[in-house]
């Protein structure tokens, strides 16, 4: 009931009040369907965002290792942070090239003017420097940010948000991100 | 004192000893436990095996329950058109063995022990049905397999938070577990092997392609055997045989190491580790050409064993440079996977001794739980070769090569050391630089296991990385590149490299030491 109770309220504060930081709300975030989720650094956390937008009656896709070319249909980019030796394993990948792909990536979505969400979901369990490296480097690029309230302890999201102006909102965990996920996609 | 990777395991078979249960019963309760708070790493759907010292006796034996390939295996199961089907050997149906842990804990029980099963199963039933708190150990764990448990246990596994994976601090409570617990105190281990539990376990399998049928379930039974035994300086080890090489593989490292220690060397010695890497992969080469089921397959332990050839090859390590080439006649990719696994030690006040090491193989195994049971079926079908050709290829009946290796030290012909450790092909290295540390270096038992530690192997021939924990200083990484090793640094206590439990027995009856790894949950309790 709590984590009801505090998704209601993050969904009112969205609506009503503006952001948690960043800009305020003067309009919804320019999110629109069909979804392309894609990893930076191949933590299993890209399932998690899959089965959010499913239960957000999202339409959406998932690309784990997406390049320039999978962004062709799509209208908005999920890039979801973590990184998972064993997820880099498992894809072949040292953490050199995820970062260059995911590079690659951002900067296709830039030039096709598809805007990003940057999402966290793996909580405080999840960072460490592989992943702030990607927090640091591609948060700044996104038009909207969700995360675990866990993985935001130290402010690094906040601090980053506040100074590029991008709305965040951080949820207690991972099921509470369902109600804000589809409020991001009402507007269009 | 009972030693075990989740502290409520180490307190349930503590209080066991305190209620006048043995060494056994209390091993047994534990495990029972770790099946409800440690899920991903074993339980009822996995094997193991346990090493028990009988005080009284004065005798050492060994009871293997490692699982068995089902009767439809053949050698080229994984094999597509020339390819090994990783996905068939890890996350199929394909991938389950015939568990071997109820019956084998309920043989120690029945043989060794002097509480029934519905003695040790009680603990376990209320933890299952109250809850306990997930650790950042099990939360982590459960992100990176959250993609296996939605595959093949679905949004709805009580392994999964609201089809999640769980955060630190929340409740688990899984009483589907509960009730199957419950069901085998009062049925006994039938109802797992030939009744209505057997009959869910061959229809999960079933349902993802796998082999597995009701015939395999009720044929198994756990061997005991005796144990390998092994010598170096004033110490004796006990630990099983084949198929678990881990104990073999400890015992030549040892061997190797003690021609070639040099006074001076410490626990972080580049000159130290660079030898033990070389003779890690010198002995993988080996191991993947001789080594599998030694009911099927003539293996010569005694030359794999004997001075000469551990002679031989300390004399082939050069001390300036890496080998670059370790002669193997099989070719593996050489992939080494997060396995699970987990030990346990337990001494009594009479002072018998079990040293348990078991497993579902990686962590939370296939990721496939029987309907509406509770517990998770292993995928260790995996830790046999994909290729035809080697003594560790599937075949009906037979048991994959396992690296377990849970062991007792004697010193001077007394009891002094139980010890064991997951971690894969990681434990004999890993359980092999404790050793080093306690009888070499002179460490207590928890300096021993806290120590940073290493690892290399060999695949096909030739090297693969040297990976070592980032806390060794950083001129030991450019000592060790310079020698030609490929240097990969992983995280400060990083449970690639296992999660150590042991029990020292200090001299004349003066107590005991627990040790318990911090790269997991360990945690020992004692009374």
């Amino acid at each position: 009931m709590k984590n009801i109770i505090h998704t209601a309220l993050l969904v009112l504060f969205l609506l009503s009040s503006g952001w948690i930081s960043g800009k305020p709300a003067e309009k919804l975030p320019p999110f629109r369907q069909p979804l392309l989720i894609s990893s930076a650094g191949q933590s299993a956390e890209v399932q998690s965002a899959l089965i959010l937008a499913k239960r957000a009656g999202l339409k959406a896709s998932l690309i784990k290792s997406a390049v320039k070319k999978d962004l062709n249909g799509f209208e908005t980019l999920a890039l979801v942070a973590g990184a998972s030796m064993k997820g880099l394993g498992a894809a072949g990948l040292d953490i050199t090239d995820e970062k260059e792909r995911v590079r690659r990536l951002v900067d296709a979505a830039g030039k096709k003017e598809v805007p990003i969400l940057f999402l966290h979901l793996g909580g405080e369990a999840r960072r460490g420097t592989l992943t702030d490296d990607f927090i640091k480097e591609f948060v700044s690029c996104a038009a909207f940010v969700l995360v675990v309230k866990s993985g935001n302890k130290d402010g690094i999201f906040t601090e980053i948000c506040r100074k590029k102006n991008i709305p965040l909102v951080e949820v207690e965990r991972t099921v509470d991100a369902v109600a804000p996920l589809k409020q991001c996609f009402s507007g269009n | 004192m009972v030693t075990a990777a989740h502290p409520l395991a180490a307190e349930a078979g503590r209080d066991m000893l305190r209620d006048g249960g043995n060494a056994v019963d209390a091993a047994v309760t534990a495990a029972f436990v770790l099946n409800v708070v440690e899920p991903f790493a074993s339980g009822i759907g996995g094997g193991g095996f346990m090493v028990i010292y009988l005080a009284e006796k004065r005798m050492v034996t060994v009871i293997n329950f490692r699982e068995r390939a089902p009767a439809g295996a053949i050698p080229d199961m994984f094999l597509e058109e020339g390819t090994v089907r990783r996905d068939w050997k890890q996350t199929s149906g394909l991938a389950v063995a015939v568990p071997g842990a109820l019956a084998g804990w309920d043989y120690a029980l029945k043989k060794y022990g002097t509480k029934n099963l519905s003695n040790v199963t009680k603990k376990a039933v209320s933890i299952s049905e109250e809850g306990f708190p997930v650790s950042a150990t099990f939360s982590l764990i459960n992100k990176d397999e959250c993609e296996k448990l939605l595959a093949n246990a679905g949004e709805n596994t009580c392994y999964l938070y609201q089809g999640f994976p769980f955060e630190k601090q929340d409740v688990l409570k899984n009483p589907d577990l509960a009730r199957t617990i419950r069901l085998i105190a009062l049925k006994g281990t039938d109802v797992f092997y030939k009744g209505e539990i057997a009959e869910k376990i061959v229809a999960a399998v079933k349902t993802k392609d796998g082999l597995l049928t009701k015939e395999d379930l009720a044929s198994y039974q756990p061997v005991e055997e005796k144990p390998l035994r092994g010598h170096f300086m004033d110490y004796d080890i006990y630990t099983p045989p084949l198929p678990a090489s881990g104990g073999l593989h400890i015992i030549q490292l040892l061997g190797i190491l003690e021609k070639r220690f040099e006074s001076g060397w410490h626990p972080a010695s580049p000159e130290y580790i660079h030898i033990f890497a070389e003779a890690l992969r010198l002995l993988f080469a080996d191991r993947n050409r001789w080594l599998g089921d030694p009911e099927h397959e003539d293996i010569p332990m005694q030359t794999l064993m004997s001075p000469d050839y551990l002679q031989r090859i300390a004399e082939r390590i050069h001390p300036e440079r890496v080998l670059g080439s370790y002669p193997s006649t099989l070719i593996e990719d050489g992939r080494h996977k997060k396995t699970s696994t987990t030990h346990l030690c337990v001494v009594d006040t009479w002072g018998n001794i079990v040293s348990l090491t078991q497993s579902i193989n990686h962590f939370f195994g296939s990721g496939i739980v029987p309907e509406g049971t509770g517990f998770l079926l292993n995928n260790h079908m995996d830790d046999f070769s994909p290729f035809p050709a080697s003594p560790n290829a599937p075949r009906p009946g037979r048991r994959p090569l396992s690296s377990m290796a849970p062991l007792i030290l004697f010193k001077k012909g007394e009891p002094f050391l139980a010890l064991g450790s997951p971690g894969g092909t990681r434990i004999f290295s890993s359980l092999t630089q404790i050793i080093m540390n306690i009888t070499f270096f002179g460490k207590t038992l928890d300096e021993a296991i806290e120590a940073p530690r290493f690892f290399s192997y060999s695949s096909g021939g030739s090297a693969f990385p040297l990976f070592l924990e980032s806390r060794f200083p950083a001129e030991v990484f450019k000592f060790l590149e310079k020698k030609g090793h490929e240097v990969k640094i992983r995280g400060a206590y990083d449970n690639y490299f296992g999660g150590a439990q042991g029990i020292m027995l200090l001299r004349k009856g003066k107590g005991l030491h627990g040790g318990a790894d911090s790269r997991r949950d360990g945690s020992g309790a004692g009374y």
